[in-house]
């Protein structure tokens, strides 16, 4: 008898180890729809940067409120990798009610951009040929391992919730619904104080947005995909109704759907615009991000801005500053500042009325230099001088010079060229 | 059968007149309530609507299923075994002509009796709070749900308690089972995080499958494979937890 207890507690307890063991490791290799969905994005997204010659994204999304739509928008890109090009077309309703629809298109030296409301074509050229990926795979990012582990924890239970359905052709479709009680409520109530804020927003005002205010909550999210048999997607589309009042009490459903298709695989076309009897503004692209300033020389010259002051209530011209680059390369600077006082504001005039200075420009640092001079009594002055070659003006800085000045002059720092 | 009848009754009289039980009514209690009040507060400042009817139970569910309802079975398991073990009334269980794996199974069943009745007082109050409280969302088929979930989620706490049965009937003093219990808890939850992939070898993991049950394709093979993780377990756990108790001397 006592054996018999002994033996029948080993194999039931041997018994529920392999239904354990076996059972967990059958759930562990099964992989969930949610898996799938997640193996055919990070696909879709390496073949597409990597591998694809060309394709067409379509990407359309629409904002309704209980039916009607008060946003839309949809934007078609199309991308050559070979030709480093791409063309996008874009076109919408904006919640003010003003339709747009713009047109660009970008290879390796030119940018050329249009709009409805402007017929004109925009052209940026470059000089230099552009080294960009026209698409690149956000799963190559360094923090996308991370971001991919936080979104599991995340998702937690729903990952159940997709739903894979094979065809016979070998392509699969996926779908999941998550309604009220499904979603955690934790989550929807993050989610939906997240959306809240962002409809009634600020600059929402006074658009065909509704605006929420009482009993907001997240209706349901449904979404669908569609993977070819290599698993890379051809569509996912999703939707999310956001429930709420308004303060009159009205109910509120507001629709969130958005469709991205990948088409045209390896047969789309990218084609710059034919520019034949258009109005076009050319203009060439200048490389900013240089150590150096391209052609400095263009600095050489006078620089002037006026001296003010504020009398009676009012703002009143006294007098002129005057920077005069006599030298000017991407080594040395030099040049003259001084300050002329109108008749009758002659002694606002102080030593430091008239300064000759040179200077280094420091290495790197595009048309930045520091200077050291002496006034006519002997002082010392340092200052620092900046050549701005974006808006064609010199910044020029006394560091001696106390704000507030004395007598209540204003200056101004950024001279602006005296080109008459 | 009468034997065993009387058995469970003893321990049932047992595990009631324990003031531990009455402070899982309590506090089961409370959390109905804190929860209400947070909604309604949420409801108020936020202008969130925060739960329906029916989403409210779930909430209460999601809360006490990983919280205090694992804590109130560690704590009446532990009194059932270590409790006894230490204040030697075990012997006096003992010397009745009764065999000791009926015992065993008595005080078991008595704590799958506790947990099933503190999950459908928690779901009576909720439903309550949940209906008179917050905006009606109920259809026939989310009360549905909401009442099976509360019923299946017997299964894992089951499943944990004969854990901390195995604990105690290892381990002699009762509150080092409690804070191993309590570790090993914890251990599991954060493993089930770092390795999602693997999370169903974690036994807290289970306690959430009440979820599968709610989404609407009812995914039979996934409930199939945890259900039988599940049973696995539970017999694994069931026979190790015998055979010690079956060894130990008084």
């Amino acid at each position: 008898m006592k054996f018999k207890k002994k033996t029948a507690t080993l194999v039931s307890f041997t018994v529920g180890t392999l239904l354990l063991a076996t059972t967990a490791l059958a759930d562990i290799t099964s992989k969930s729809g949610y898996e799938e969905l997640k193996d055919s994005i990070k696909l879709t997204a390496e073949q597409t940067s990597e591998k694809y010659d060309s394709f067409t994204l379509d990407f359309s999304m629409a904002l309704k409120d209980n039916g009607k739509t008060i946003m839309n928008n949809n934007e078609i890109g199309k991308f050559d990798r070979k030709k480093s090009a791409s063309e996008s077309i874009s076109t919408g309703l904006s919640l003010n009610g003003d339709k747009s629809s713009s047109q660009s298109y970008s290879d390796k030296t030119t940018v050329i951009h249009t709009s409805a409301g402007d017929q004109t074509y925009y052209i940026t050229e470059y000089t230099k040929e552009r080294k960009e990926e026209i698409f690149s795979n956000p799963f190559k990012e360094e923090e996308a391992e991370d971001l991919e582990k936080i979104a599991d924890a995340l998702v937690g239970s729903l990952k159940d919730h997709v739903v894979v359905a094979e065809n016979s052709d070998g392509s699969k479709t996926l779908t999941g619904s998550l309604t009220e009680v499904q979603i955690p409520s934790l989550i929807n109530a993050v989610a939906s104080f997240q959306l809240k804020q962002e409809f009634n927003g600020n600059g929402n005002q006074g658009s065909s947005m509704p605006h929420l205010t009482k009993d907001v909550f997240v209706k349901e999210v449904t979404g669908s995909a569609k993977v070819n048999p290599d698993g890379v997607m051809e569509s996912i589309l999703g939707t999310a109704i956001l429930s709420g009042k308004d303060e009159q009490g009205t109910v509120h459903e507001i629709s969130i759907e958005a469709l991205i298709k990948v088409k045209d695989i390896n047969s789309t076309e990218v084609s710059k615009p034919n520019l034949e009897g258009k109005k076009v503004i050319k203009n060439v692209a200048k490389d900013y991000s240089d150590s150096e300033i391209s052609n400095p020389e263009k600095f050489i010259g006078k620089f002037k801005n006026d001296i003010v002051i504020e009398k009676d209530g009012k703002f009143v011209k006294v007098g002129e500053r005057t920077l005069d680059i006599t030298k000017m390369d991407n080594k040395n600077v030099a040049g003259r500042y001084s300050e002329t006082f109108k008749q009758g504001f002659e002694n606002y005039a102080s030593d430091f009325s008239e300064l000759t200075f040179a200077a280094q420009i420091e290495k790197d640092q595009r048309g930045n230099a520091d200077f050291e001079s002496t006034t006519k009594s002997g002082e010392k002055v340092r200052g620092n001088i900046y050549f701005s070659e974006y808006d064609g003006k010199v910044n020029f800085n006394i560091h001696n010079m106390n704000s507030p000045y004395a007598g209540g002059l204003m200056f101004d720092a950024s001279f602006s060229p005296d080109l008459d | 059968m009468a034997v065993f009848q009387a058995a469970l009754l003893n321990e049932i009289e047992k595990l009631y007149r324990k003031k531990k039980v009455l402070v899982a009514i309590l506090l089961s209690l409370a959390v109905i309530v804190i929860g209400q009040l947070v909604i309604v507060g949420v409801r108020s400042g936020f202008g969130l609507r925060g739960t329906g009817s029916v989403e409210f139970p779930m909430l209460v569910l999601s809360v006490v299923v990983n919280t205090i309802l694992p804590l109130f079975t560690a704590l009446v398991t532990i009194d059932s075994f270590s409790g006894e073990f230490s204040q030697n009334s075990m012997r006096i269980t003992l010397t009745r002509p009764i065999s000791r794996f009926k015992i065993y199974t008595a005080k078991i069943t008595s704590i799958v009796l506790f947990i099933l009745g503190a999950l459908l007082l928690l779901l009576v109050f909720s439903m309550l709070a949940g209906f008179i409280f917050n905006a009606n969302s109920a259809s026939f088929d989310s009360l549905g749900r909401t009442v099976f979930s509360y019923l299946v989620s017997i299964l894992p706490m089951t499943v944990l308690a004969l854990g901390i049965v195995l604990l105690a009937n290892i381990f002699r003093s009762g509150i080092a089972v409690f804070f191993i219990s309590i570790l090993i808890f914890l251990a599991f939850k954060v493993l089930g995080l770092l390795f999602s992939q693997y999370s169903s070898l974690f036994l807290t993991t289970q306690l959430d499958w009440y979820n599968l049950f709610l989404v609407n394709s009812f995914p039979l093979a996934k409930i199939a494979r945890q259900f039988l993780i599940m049973l696995g377990s539970g017999i694994m756990l069931f026979s190790a937890g015998f055979y010690i108790f079956d060894k130990k001397e008084f």
